[in-house]
């Protein structure tokens, strides 16, 4: 422990070790003794001629007197307001993200995929036997690869499984 | 996590209440903050109080403290406001020859200047400490003298004073506190014996 006190005092602790330790420090009235003790000895190093009596107990006597200060948690308003920001930002990227697909397909091309919609039910319920293999042939001239990959792969993924049935 | 991390810790759990985080501060400050006052209070009695004045300022500030600056700094600039606030009221004038910028207050160090008008008691209790101190200095092998000497009187870091001292920053930190503890040894009788116990 006095190690630790030694370390905390000249800043050599790791974080995660030095809540631990003040906490020894406020539960332990002969580890706060060292603490003084070892800041006393540094100040007597650094000014052999200006050392005066120690006030810490004429302060510890008037802080008695004294209402115990609380300051609003500042880390409890930061994290509000983190995750109000995240969650804005998430939005906003999620509206931007949709904003820049619909100028991507623009006006014109809303009735090709209405058509393309409209296209792929039928296909999909007619895909049998020799139909899957026409369709494989032409794939490449199909108004599905207008559009993005991940329709694609939709689209093929349906056509293996209904083989399978 | 460094000094003033640490010193930014404390003044966090004064905040949520714990007075004892508070007296690890006081413990700490107090003879720097001190020697600051004397620079504008010169009698050492008046000093005190006006010390003790400017700690429970800070504490009752506290709640206002951002950490925008250095615990100390902000606890030096309550410091002189208090001291020249106590020589407004005394109708005195904070000294002219001593002019004090108070951005000075993070290298402070100079003690030239103080004229300290000690009682003989205070004086003698002084000497005993310091007298103590520089014996079990002397006393102490050299590789604990020389690791706590560029610690306290340079200032370096364990991995500074590692490199200096060509071995691991883990013989650095025992070295320092083997050297503290056996000064400290040798002070406490005189820690706990000394009148009022005000050391």
């Amino acid at each position: 422990m006095k190690q630790e006190i030694s370390a905390l005092m000249d800043g050599e602790l790791f974080e995660d070790e030095v809540g631990y330790f003040l906490d020894r420090l406020k539960q332990d009235p002969a580890a706060r003794k060292n603490w003084a003790a070892y800041h006393l000895i540094g100040d007597v190093l650094r000014q052999p001629e200006h050392i005066h009596c120690d006030l810490s107990a004429k302060v510890r006597e008037r802080m008695h007197d004294e209402p115990t200060v609380f300051a609003p948690r500042r880390h409890a308003a930061k994290q509000k307001l983190r995750a109000f920001a995240l969650s804005a930002a998430a939005s906003l990227s999620a509206i931007g993200v949709v904003a820049w697909m619909s100028l991507q397909i623009g006006p014109e091309a809303a009735p090709q995929l209405a058509m393309q919609q409209n296209a792929m039910r039928p296909v999909n319920a007619h895909i049998q036997g020799k139909t899957n293999d026409y369709l494989r042939a032409h794939q490449e001239f199909s108004p599905g690869t207008n559009m993005s990959g991940s329709a694609y792969f939709i689209r093929t993924v349906f056509m293996v499984q209904t083989k399978f049935k | 996590m460094t000094d003033k991390e640490v010193d930014q810790q404390l003044v966090e759990r004064v905040q949520r209440g714990d007075k004892h985080a508070f007296d690890l501060l006081v413990a700490k400050y107090q003879r720097k903050l001190g020697r600051l006052i004397s620079r504008f209070v010169r009698d050492s009695a008046e000093a005190e109080d006006v010390t003790q004045e400017a700690f429970i300022k800070a504490y009752r500030a506290l709640p206002g403290f951002r950490g925008e600056s250095a615990f100390y700094t902000w606890l030096y600039r309550i410091g002189i406001n208090t001291a020249k606030n106590h020589l407004l009221s005394n109708k005195r004038r904070a000294p002219t020859s001593t002019p004090f910028d108070v951005d000075e207050a993070e290298s402070f160090e100079d003690a030239g200047l103080l004229r300290e008008v000690s009682t003989p008691e205070n004086e003698l209790m002084s000497k005993q400490v310091v007298d103590v101190v520089q014996a079990s200095l002397q006393q102490l092998p050299e590789d604990l003298r020389s690791a706590l000497m560029l610690r306290e009187i340079e200032g370096l870091s364990y991995e500074e004073i590692a490199s200096v001292m060509n071995c691991p920053v883990g013989t650095v930190r025992s070295r320092i506190f083997r050297a503290r503890e056996a000064v400290a040894e040798n002070l406490r009788p005189l820690l706990e014996t000394s009148k009022g116990n005000r050391w």
